[in-house]
């Protein structure tokens, strides 16, 4: 059993203020990081998650064909003002649109060169038309997926955030989704 | 006398100093999770097995209901079919040619428990997005039944989801050039 003097001994150390002798006893403090970092190593999987980008898909535009239809839109940007439309195929991009009378201008191949001046072209067009931020591909069904997101990074770096795709008809109704 | 020593005894108790200590240690953690959890936790994880395609630019990828296109076909996680089952599938609807009717099933599955959770009528297309992340290998016709059958189970909201790449595009672009 310990005597008087020891046990007023341990009262005084434990009432002794945590600052005493001007130290700050950090222990627990590094147990805690510890146990922070290994759980943290332990669990992380942040670093594959930050390495993912989207590119959201959104509905195509409406093509306004009757006066009811367009009694129906509701603002100015629900109507589709120029019809943009890039076709991709393995070994050429078609850029074609309806203004000024038509336009249509290939570029050949699918390499890097051919995908900066996809993107030179396309942001000539933003300019020339600035209301316009809606752009339909449209890819052939051979082409692989990577070289369509490639294309989809051009038009996003041209500008266009209403980037829709879309694919042939096969003997039934066509269909389309789009990107932005 | 008596009341004199009692009062003395309870004054060897009283609290003096506060001990901080545990108090920003537990503190530290807390603030720790929370920036973790607040940032990563929404995040979207990468389905196994996929190799996706890279790119400089796009949103960040959010956690959605993900549909995995590798070797096999999963939507959230769980295995729907093989991707070669998928590609030959036939489609059962004469006037939708690009249905993948297992993998519409399995959607529409998915969208009706959205629908009952958000109080959606039945038939009504969903907001809530559906995130695909597909093989760059991937062939570009059966993307178009995959995002088609989404569209017909009630997605209309689809989005992409890809690898970012650091840089700029005209500096790998000019990188690959030089190889």
């Amino acid at each position: 059993m310990a005597s008087l003097f020891h046990r007023s001994k341990q009262r005084r150390a434990e009432r002794a203020p945590v600052t005493a002798n001007g130290n700050i006893n950090l222990v627990p403090l590094v147990d805690t990081l510890t146990s922070i970092v290994f759980f943290s190593l332990l669990t992380y999987q942040g670093e594959t998650m930050m390495a993912l980008t989207s590119f959201d898909l959104s509905l195509p535009p409406v093509v306004v064909t009757t006066p009811q239809q367009a009694s129906q839109v509701k603002s100015e940007k629900d109507v589709l003002n120029l019809l943009l439309a890039v076709r991709v195929s393995n070994n050429e991009l078609d850029v074609e649109h309806s203004g000024n009378g038509g336009f249509r201008q290939a570029i050949k191949g699918l390499d890097a060169p051919a995908l900066g001046e996809l993107q030179t072209l396309m942001t000539q067009i933003r300019a020339q038309y600035p209301q316009n931020k809606d752009v339909l591909v449209i890819p052939s069904d051979d082409v692989a997926y990577d070289n369509i997101i490639h294309v989809l990074e051009r038009l996003r770096l041209a500008g266009y955030t209403g980037i829709s795709l879309g694919t042939r008809a096969r003997g039934g109704p066509a269909s389309s989704g789009p990107a932005r | 006398m008596r009341a004199a020593r009692r009062a003395a005894q309870f004054a060897k108790f009283r609290i003096t100093e506060l001990n901080l200590v545990p108090l920003v240690d537990t503190l530290v953690s807390i603030v720790f999770f929370a920036l973790t959890t607040a940032t990563v936790g929404e995040l979207s994880p990468v389905v196994p097995g996929v190799r996706l395609p890279e790119a400089h630019v796009g949103a960040a990828a959010l956690q959605q209901l993900t549909l995995g296109v590798g070797p096999q076909v999963t939507l959230g996680g769980r295995p729907i079919m093989s991707t070669l089952d998928a590609a030959r599938a036939p489609s059962n609807d004469a006037t939708q040619p690009l249905l993948i009717p297992p993998l519409y099933a399995a959607m529409r599955v998915a969208a009706d428990s959205i629908r009952q959770a958000n109080k959606v009528a039945a038939g009504q297309p969903l907001d809530v997005p559906l995130a695909i992340q597909g093989d760059k290998s991937m062939r570009y016709d059966l993307l178009a039944r995959m995002m088609q059958t989404a569209r017909l189970a009630g997605f209309r909201n689809l989005s992409l989801q890809v690898s970012k790449q650091e840089g700029s595009v005209d500096s790998t672009a000019a990188a690959t050039g030089a190889r």
